[in-house]
């Protein structure tokens, strides 16, 4: 996938970004909606993102990030900003969401992807129930507590699983000590 | 910059890259990353675990006719052309527009605040970001010396030391370190040192303070 947006940052590649397109577009609406949002709004939301990845794609940089990861954090920004004018219905010109959005901090974006291959890893290889209460947190916006209920479990074993999935998957890229 | 020696839990950062912080505790967070490579390091992390959970993700088709409508939108080459001349210097997308770091939420340089007396020695400027879910974020500031009364919070408190630096029964905080309580944990601040300790707070419930007998009290009516 990440080679496909590099054809698309290198020359504007349409058959590419198609590709790209068929792949993620989909995937990203079906995150909205299991975020909350009507299928109406995640369809428009989805093709916002789907038209910073074709404006923004020069800037993509795969030894940077994995595609997924950049458009995961595009399709999460877009829904927050949704969820927060449908808050303030009047927008206000030195609302913060208007700002221009700042650059990436240089050290941020070091061996990048790598790291999230190795995540990527450790994530397929969570014990079933890990994997899911992770899934369940980073695509649903329902509170642990609602996700506990739905799994019937304890609150309490749901926030450990997820700490003991993060912790894990950060030991194995070596910032944890063991 | 000195060394940070309180940083968010890891699920604080796990929630602030999943995107499920209300908006107080998004501006508290992201104003430490602002000074913290560390936290930054990890929330990339979890950013790249959000995008492996992506690609998990139950696909939902797209209306019809979507690419369609998708390429009249883009536009023609210039769309792609003029973004690519006015493109900033940036290297990738990993920004917060919804979490833009506490500079975005002052309408005036820090020194020049109105503050409003709460109890002695303390006084307070709630800034506004309640645009979304429910959180109040303030500032607080503490003279040195003062002693804040004892308290719990009903719900998670993020706290953020800018200026000056206070001790309570976890450590001292100095700037840029974050206090990052649950809602069972009970402190008591004292400022100290020479200058003001200004203190960025986000609290998803009002303070419930405890008096010396212990009681319920609430002096900082109407947070």
């Amino acid at each position: 996938m990440s080679g496909l947006l590099v054809r698309v940052a290198a020359t504007a590649d349409r058959a590419a970004f198609a590709d790209l397109y068929d792949y993620f577009a989909p995937r990203v609406k079906g995150y909205l909606m299991r975020a909350g949002a009507p299928a109406d709004l995640a369809d428009d939301l989805a093709q916002e993102t789907m038209l910073k990845v074709w404006r923004k794609a020069q800037l993509f940089d795969p030894q940077k990030a994995g595609a997924s990861t950049w458009i995961f954090t595009i399709a999460r920004n877009l829904r927050i900003d949704a969820a927060r004018r449908a808050a303030k219905p009047t927008l206000d010109p030195d609302d913060p969401s208007l700002m221009p959005e700042a650059e990436p901090q240089a050290d941020l974006t070091i061996e990048r992807a790598d790291r999230d291959k190795r995540i990527k890893e450790a994530f397929d290889t969570l014990p079933q129930a890990q994997h899911e209460v992770v899934k369940l947190h980073f695509i649903e916006d329902a509170p642990h507590s609602e996700i506990a209920e739905r799994l019937g479990l304890p609150l309490g074993t749901v926030k450990s699983r997820l700490r003991l999935a993060f912790t894990k998957i950060r030991k194995e890229l070596g910032d944890l000590d063991a | 910059m000195r060394n940070i020696s309180h940083h968010p839990k890891t699920e604080t950062l796990a929630e602030y890259a999943a995107g499920r912080v209300d908006e107080a505790r998004s501006v508290v967070v992201s104003t430490h990353l602002a000074l913290c490579a560390e936290c930054r390091l990890a929330v990339a992390d979890f950013e790249a675990l959000g995008g492996a959970c992506l690609e998990e993700v139950e696909p939902v088709s797209m209306k019809e006719g979507a690419m369609a409508s998708f390429w009249e939108r883009a536009g023609e080459q210039d769309v792609f052309a003029r973004e690519q001349a006015t493109a900033p210097i940036a290297a990738n997308d990993f920004d917060f527009a919804a979490a833009q770091p506490l500079q975005a939420y002052l309408s005036s340089p820090i020194d020049q605040i109105k503050w409003r007396p709460v109890a002695p020695g303390v006084s307070q400027h709630v800034l506004n970001a309640e645009g979304y879910r429910q959180g109040v974020l303030r500032l607080l500031k503490i003279a040195p010396g003062t002693q804040l009364p004892k308290h719990t919070h009903k719900a998670d408190e993020l706290t953020l030391i800018l200026r000056g630096a206070y001790r309570d029964e976890i450590g001292e905080f100095r700037p840029g370190d974050l206090a990052d309580l649950d809602d069972e944990a009970e402190h008591t601040p004292t400022a100290f040192g020479d200058e003001d300790c200004i203190c960025l707070i986000a609290t998803s419930a009002p303070l419930v303070f405890k008096d010396l007998m212990g009681r319920i009290v609430q002096p900082f009516v109407g947070l």
